[in-house]
């Protein structure tokens, strides 16, 4: 059996889902809709019969396990709308911040909850394991499920978002509770939509199908604006569409399941479809998708709301400024715009959104290790010796790279792989290479290689006039980045080795010390 | 009404609040910002809007095109 799935802590899983389902709130009813198997399933694909949990089917199971497990809190006193981007900030400013879930939010009628992936905790229950697990055993927990991919989701034809649909009279503000995140914000923003669309060239393609998390600023009743860059999955249909002078058909599905909305921010090829990977990460369980109400578009089934819509060719309209994830405003552009045609939801809809601000908020955790993990796999497909990729800072403007060396110069050329993946390109822009005895995710370790491996003279590169991430500040102009290299690993032949370098190792005993102390520690405070 | 963040006055009612008759939220119809008559006043008011982040109405035209519009294929 493998062993990894036997460390995994199932166990509390399924306590902690046994305790969601009695529930009885009214919030998390479960929901009669078709589900892939009745409590368990079987993962094909590894050498014994596994059995694991089903995985969550919507953002209400989720909210129910986080509760069960003290990382969901209520506000049940009525709220302003505004008072909702504070509290996001504030629960991600707490180690292990909750979820928080508003009731009431004055003048409208559903409930809001913001920081659902907020914390190290809630993104180790999204994954079904214990919430103390530390950073890079979700690391390696990823990296193996990233590996399970394609298990392909299962169509339903019925879903709870269908019960309700507006196709006339649109009025957003009936439906969700828009609220300002951050004070110069130009407006409400929906900043956790996974936004679904087709390539206007091939539609029919599944692979080609996007699933994407893109900013959208409510600019009317029904009307909306997004940020699509170009180098966004998105920005290139609409570039195909605008040459034809046609609109993009988009499904903007909030409140999904909690590996859906986290693969919307994952970095993957353009002819990959997302929800091939929900199914992987979901630890090999399908999810389930539908077609929209009106659209030749599939869309997650469990979702709380869908709004149909098109982006309107060759329209541009004022967007911004808005506070994103680099900690900054972005400036206001000339930016696309959405026309809505239909709203479809369940019966009292959770608007699901996020803080964003200096990091870490939550936007921090959603492309953390999902950014980190498929840069890792690219690079293992070239350089096998690389042993871990850290690239949680800024959705991978900052890069932290482990790896054996097996000759001179082989750090830096590790990092230049890194700068031609589709996601390095743009976005990675500080990147460290460390040897394979230095934890990535451990940044003293980090810092101890930087200032014992670095000579400023020959290991620190600079390559100017690359490809950058409009929204860095530093950023420029805009979209263009100069790249910074520091190589970090020990120097090896044919590299000069200006001496030989011997490691500290622990002195015998240093094991059984730790225990001792550790046990006499535990006794003094209790 | 004035407009906090561009100081036009082309303002429309965006909409008035689904429950009860706690707040409305407006709209510029030039620089296409929106605030809720509940707002504290820095994001309310022209007067006291932080400076910063006022818009000219006459640069919006001026502004980054994001993305760039593709050319027509003929």
């Amino acid at each position: 059996m493998n062993t990894m799935i036997q460390r995994l802590p199932w166990r509390l899983f399924l306590v902690a889902r046994g305790r969601a389902q009695t529930s009885s709130n009214k919030l998390f009813p479960k929901e009669t809709f078709p589900m892939t198997a009745a409590g368990t399933n079987v993962i094909p694909n590894t050498p014994d019969t596994i059995k694991v949990p089903q995985a969550y089917m919507d953002l209400r199971e989720f909210l129910a396990v986080l509760e069960a497990e003290g990382q969901l809190v209520r506000i049940k006193d009525e709220v302003d709308p505004e008072e909702i981007g504070a509290a996001g900030r504030a629960s991600a400013n707490l180690k292990n911040g909750p979820a928080v879930l508003f009731e009431k939010v004055r003048g409208y009628k559903n409930p809001v909850v913001t920081n659902v992936h907020g914390s190290w905790a809630n993104h180790a229950l999204m994954m079904g394991m214990d919430k103390d697990t530390p950073t890079k055993e979700q690391f390696l927990e990823l990296s193996r499920r990233w590996d399970m991919y394609p298990v392909p989701p299962t169509r339903v034809l019925d879903a709870p978002f269908k019960k309700n649909i507006v196709t006339k009279d649109i009025n957003i503000f009936d439906i969700i509770s828009l609220y300002r995140i951050n004070t110069y914000d130009s407006g409400c923003f929906l900043s956790k939509a996974c936004i679904v669309s087709a390539d206007p060239e091939d539609p029919k393609s599944y692979g080609k199908h996007n699933l994407g998390t893109y900013r959208m600023q409510i600019k009317g009743k029904d009307k909306l604006g997004i940020q699509a860059l170009p180098f966004h999955d998105i920005g290139n249909q609409l570039a195909k569409a605008e040459a034809l002078n046609e609109k993009v058909p988009i499904a903007i599905c909030l409140g999904c399941d909690p590996i859906t909305t986290f693969m919307a921010s994952t970095p993957i090829r353009y002819d990959q479809n997302e929800y091939d990977y929900v199914g992987a990460l979901n630890n090999g369980v399908p999810m389930q998708i539908t077609k929209a109400p009106t659209l030749d578009l599939d869309v997650p089934a469990g979702c709380e709301i869908c709004i149909e819509g098109y982006i309107e060719p060759r329209v541009r309209e004022c967007e911004g400024p808005f506070g994103e994830f680099p900690g900054s405003y972005s400036g206001a552009r000339l930016q696309a715009v959405v026309q809505i045609t239909s709203i479809s939801y369940r019966d009292n809809p959770i608007f699901e959104n996020l803080y964003l601000g200096i990091p870490w908020s939550e936007i921090d955790y959603l492309m953390a290790l999902n950014t980190s993990v498929p840069l890792y796999k690219m690079l293992k497909d070239t350089f096998p010796e690389v042993q871990a990729v850290n690239a949680m800072y800024t959705h991978g403007i900052g890069v932290i790279v482990s790896t054996k060396v097996r000759f001179g110069g082989f750090g830096k050329a590790v990092a230049m792989r890194l700068l031609t993946t589709p996601h390095g390109m743009s976005y990675n822009k500080i990147i460290i290479i460390v040897d394979e005895f230095v934890d990535p995710f451990n940044l003293e370790q980090v810092m101890w290689a930087m200032t014992t491996r670095v000579d400023p003279d020959k290991d620190v590169t600079i390559i100017k006039n690359c490809p950058g991430m409009p929204l860095d500040p530093s950023s420029n102009p805009p979209g263009m980045h100069n790249k910074l290299i520091i190589d970090a690993t020990t120097p090896k032949a044919p590299e000069i080795v200006s001496r030989e370098t011997e490691l500290l190792t622990p002195p015998a005993g240093t094991a059984k010390w730790e225990e001792i102390i550790a046990k006499l520690v535990k006794q003094a405070r209790n | 009404m004035i407009c906090p963040r561009c100081d036009t006055d082309k303002v429309e009612l965006l909409v008035k609040s689904p429950v009860g008759n706690v707040w409305e939220m407006y709209i510029c119809k030039t620089c296409t910002y929106t605030w809720r008559s509940t707002e504290t006043p820095d994001k309310t008011d022209p007067k006291i809007y932080n400076k910063k982040f006022k818009i000219n109405p006459d640069a919006i035209d001026k502004m980054l095109v994001i993305p760039p519009i593709a050319p027509l294929k003929v």
